[in-house]
Formats: structure tokens, sequence, C-alpha cells
């Protein structure tokens, strides 16, 4: 569980109007260069998370009985309390920091993917030039020195907060109290369970899983625990059928033989 | 097609689960030589599999930040630390002429984890088609005998149990790769069909019909048992092969 006074950053679905100037201020503040994109018929660019591109917003969209939804989600490192990336990285070098961030130390990290392929959110990338992994800070450079994230300085419509995790929550919980008593009663907020919770949490109008979200999360160790339980009982079975076998085999043979 | 870990890493799955599959099944033989010739293949496929491992990271120079790391938890951790062992024992015993039965089953203990530890390494992801089913560290274990027990026969051992063993794995493995299929279908639809009929599927058929159909066959009809045993190799090869490119079919890089 995040501690109360760790980083948190806050972001409000129902007040997103998906203008994507968070993504530009990230790119900006991290000097990130753009991506060479196609267009494939939606605003929502680029497609994924990558590791010149930490923070975009994705877009949820469709018609539905001649309704048109159009849903805008923050993507981006969730900075979890226990998190997949840290816990399958055999060097240690995407790690905890102060305040419950998680970063990569450049200079550490091997590139081996791991972390890569076991985060949830898709959120760290290998950089094949760098030759190591690239993700969101939280802006570690700017909190830690008393500034907002980049992303939330930007945020025209007060979509995002950041502050303590208290605080965030304590905003989240708000909002949500008055979305439901506006009658959005699928409000939810998102980020408290997943991962151990998450150092950033949503507030979201409808089900996380409309949003391509994942709920239900496992957390890497119970994943880790029950792959090698798994493999215990396969090395079990399958030695001790390797091993009758071998012994049946020989004394039928030894029997021809005799 | 675009994917984190590639061809090396499928050619280092495949090394170490023929090597150190033919050194376990050797274990079990009465013959002191193909004893030996196991612990050989499995020494050779080890260090072959740890090069390429470190010539597929990003930075190489680096590659001892992974033992240094010290993190247990860490699958890929754990794993590189037995594969070190495991040489370390394998080579021992290389050298020394007379086996005391510790190194023995020290080694045996540590390259049935280099062998199970990339079934868990996948599951421990976040990729459905991986971690969807527990099945995967059965799969390369299953796949692991197969293949070792046709490398030993394609050495020229005659043991007849050898031959049983490839033959019975191979059906497991078939079972295994069906379940596995049906296992994790609902949370990885785009991975199975990609593996079934899309990008992967030759070799999917390939591993299916070459490598465990056929042999089966021909071993069935006691027909040229090298053959069969070469065609089971390849099949190992293509079995790592769509399981690790399917695994990441569908994650989106631009
Ligand atoms: S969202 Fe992914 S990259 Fe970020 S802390 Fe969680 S597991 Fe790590
Ligand atoms: S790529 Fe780097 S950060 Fe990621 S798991 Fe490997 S060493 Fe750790």
């Amino acid at each position: 569980m995040p501690k109360a006074n760790d980083y948190a950053i806050l972001f409000d679905a129902s007040h997103c109007t998906g203008c994507r100037a968070c993504q530009v201020a990230c790119k900006q503040w991290n000097d990130l260069p753009g991506e060479a994109t196609v267009n494939t018929g939606s605003y929502e660019n680029p497609p994924s998370l990558s590791a010149d591109t930490w923070l975009r917003m994705k877009y949820t969209e469709g018609v539905v009985s001649d309704e048109v939804f159009w849903d805008f989600t923050r993507d981006a490192c969730m900075h979890c309390s226990s998190a997949a990336c840290v816990e399958a990285c055999p060097t240690g070098a995407v790690n905890y920091r102060e305040g419950g961030v998680v970063t990569v130390d450049q200079d550490w990290c091997i590139g081996c993917r791991n972390c890569v392929q076991a985060c949830p959110y898709d959120a760290i990338h290998y950089d094949e030039h760098k030759g190591v992994v690239e993700k969101c800070t939280l802006c570690y450079d700017r909190v830690s020195n008393g500034l907002q994230p980049a992303c939330v300085t930007s945020c025209p419509t007060g979509a995002l907060h950041s502050g303590s995790y208290a605080d965030m929550k304590q905003l989240a919980e708000t909002r949500l109290a008055q979305l439901k008593e506006a009658g959005y009663k699928d409000a939810n907020i998102y980020g408290l369970a997943e991962m151990g919770g998450t150092h950033v949490l949503y507030v979201l109008l409808k089900h996380p899983s409309t949003y391509g979200l994942p709920v239900g999360t496992v957390t890497e160790k119970k994943k880790v625990a029950s792959g090698w339980l798994s493999a215990g009982i396969a090395a079990a079975v399958l030695g001790y059928a390797g091993v009758h076998w071998v012994a049946e085999r020989r004394e039928q043979v030894g029997g021809e033989r005799r | 097609m675009t994917g984190e870990w590639g061809i090396y890493i499928v050619l280092y799955f495949w090394l170490a689960a023929m090597g150190g599959g033919a050194f376990l099944i050797a274990l079990g033989l009465r013959d002191d030589r193909a004893k030996r010739s196991g612990a050989f293949l499995a020494f050779i496929g080890i260090v072959i599999g740890a090069l390429l491992l470190v010539v597929d990271l990003g930075q190489p120079a680096r590659f001892w930040h992974l033992l240094a790391g010290f993190h247990p938890i860490s699958v890929m951790w754990l794993g590189s630390a037995v594969l070190a062992l495991s040489g370390l024992g394998l080579f021992l015993m290389l050298i020394l002429r007379e086996w005391p039965d510790w190194l023995v089953w020290v080694t045996a203990i540590l390259v049935l984890l280099v062998v199970g530890y990339t079934g868990v390494l996948l599951m421990a992801t976040a990729r459905p088609f991986w971690s969807a089913s527990p099945l995967m560290p059965w799969i390369f274990l299953a796949s692991a005998y197969t293949s070792g027990a046709a490398l030993l026969v394609l050495l020229g051992n005659r043991e007849p149990g050898l031959h049983r063993i490839a033959f019975n794995f191979a059906l497991i493995e078939i079972v295994l790769v069906a379940a596995h299929l049906i296992w994790t279908y609902p949370a990885a639809q785009q991975q199975v069909q990609a593996a079934l009929t899309g990008e992967l599927a030759w070799a999917f058929w390939g591993f299916v019909l070459l490598g465990v159909a056929l042999p089966l066959y021909m071993e069935a009809q006691r027909k040229a048992a090298a053959l069969s045993a070469l065609l089971v190799l390849a099949g190992g090869f293509l079995l790592r092969y769509f399981i690790v490119y399917a695994g990441q079919v569908g994650v989106l890089r631009f």
C-alpha cells in the first residue's frame, strides 16, 4: 500500500477532454522526440507507449445504437506499490525510490527486457539505441524539488492533480461522491487495489474494463510462486514417469534376452 | 514481426533444453559413457546458451550485474544463477574421473532448474499466452525429455528405453500443447490464432506434423531412428519458436 506521504497523481476522467496537453508537456520536459506514426482513423496517437512516449492519452471510441462514445484515459506508468517491473528485474535497476516512485537506473540496467514483459500496463519500454529501458519517472526530478509533474501543470481542465497520496485519495473520494450524486452510478476509483495500490489514481465514469484497463491484476510475487509450484509438480510427475519407463523397458528387454 | 524477446532467446531455450534433457535422461541409464556424454552435451548447450543470452542483452558488457543484483524473486535472476552454477557443476563432472554422489545430485537438480525455470519465466509475465495457463513449465520439461532422448539416440546410444521415453514424452507434449491452447484461448485469442492460422502457423504446424506426428509414426514403424530423432530436435526448436513469438503477438510497436 502507498504511504500517506508518498508522491501521487490523480487523473479525473470526468474532467478530461482528451486535449493531450499532458502528453506534449511530458515530451517537452523529458526531451523526448516525436514518433513517426500513420493515421489509423482515430485521434489517438501514438497507438501505444514506447521508449520515447512515456505518457499518452488513450481514446476509447465508437458508436453504440447511434450514440457516440468518446472516452479518454491516461496511459502511463502507475507507479505500483507492488510493481511487476521491480520484482521481475534481475539487477535491481528498476526500483522503488523515496516516496514510492518507480524509476530505472540506466547505468545499472542491462537491457534484458524482463520488466517489459512483466508490466501489466505496458508502461516500460526498451530503447534499442541506448540498450536500456525507459519509462515515466513521475517527474522525480521535479517533485523532489517541490514542483508538480510536468503533465499536471499543463492540464487546462483540472483533470490532473498531484500531491501526497493521502490528499489524492481524499480528492478522489470527494469527486466520486459528487459523481455518484450526479447520477453516474458506475463511477469508481481505479488503482486502490491494483498491484498493491498504485501511486497514480484514476476517477472513472465507467467500469475500468471498458477503457481497456486490466482488472483483477495479479502481483508478480503471486505469479512467480504459482510458476514455481507448477514447475515443481511438473518435475515430479514427469520425472517419475521417465524413470518408470526406463526401468520398465529395461526389465522387458532383460526378460526377452533371458 | 517485432518482439522484445527474439531468436536468441528461442535458440537458448532450445539448446539448454536439449543438452539438459540429454543429461538428465543419461543419468537414468546404466551406461557410464552415456552419462559422460550427457554431461558434455548439457555443458555445451548451457555455455552456448549463456553466450546467446549475453549477446542478446542491450548492454552485454554489464552481464555481471545479473548476478550482482541478487534478487531471487526475479525468475530471470534465479535462472541466471542456476545457469551459472550448473555450468560449474557440469564442468567439474567433465574434469573429474570419479563423480562424488553429491556432485551428481546437485548438478542434476541445477540442470533440472535450468530446464524448468524458462517455463516459470514466461508464466511470470503480463503476456496472456504465456501466463493464462500453468502449463508452460510442463511443456518445456516434457519437450526437454523428448529432445534429450532424441539427441542421445542421434549420437548412437542403443539403450532401448530411450525410444520409449522419446515416444511417450512426445505424446504427453502434444497433449499438453493442445491443453495449453484451449486453456489460454479465452485470454489470448489473438495469440492462439496467430499460432494456429496466422503468421506463426508454419512453426506451429511444423512442430505438430514434422516434429511430433511424423517421428511418432516412424517410431511406431521402427524405421529410420536417426532421421526421426533429427525431426524431433527440429520440432523442439519450432515449439519454442512459436511459443516465444506468439506470446508477443499483439504487443503494439510502431
Ligand atoms: S505500471 Fe508497469 S512500469 Fe509502472 S511501476 Fe507498475 S509494473 Fe512498473
Ligand atoms: S531491462 Fe533493465 S530494468 Fe528491465 S528487467 Fe532488465 S535490467 Fe531490469
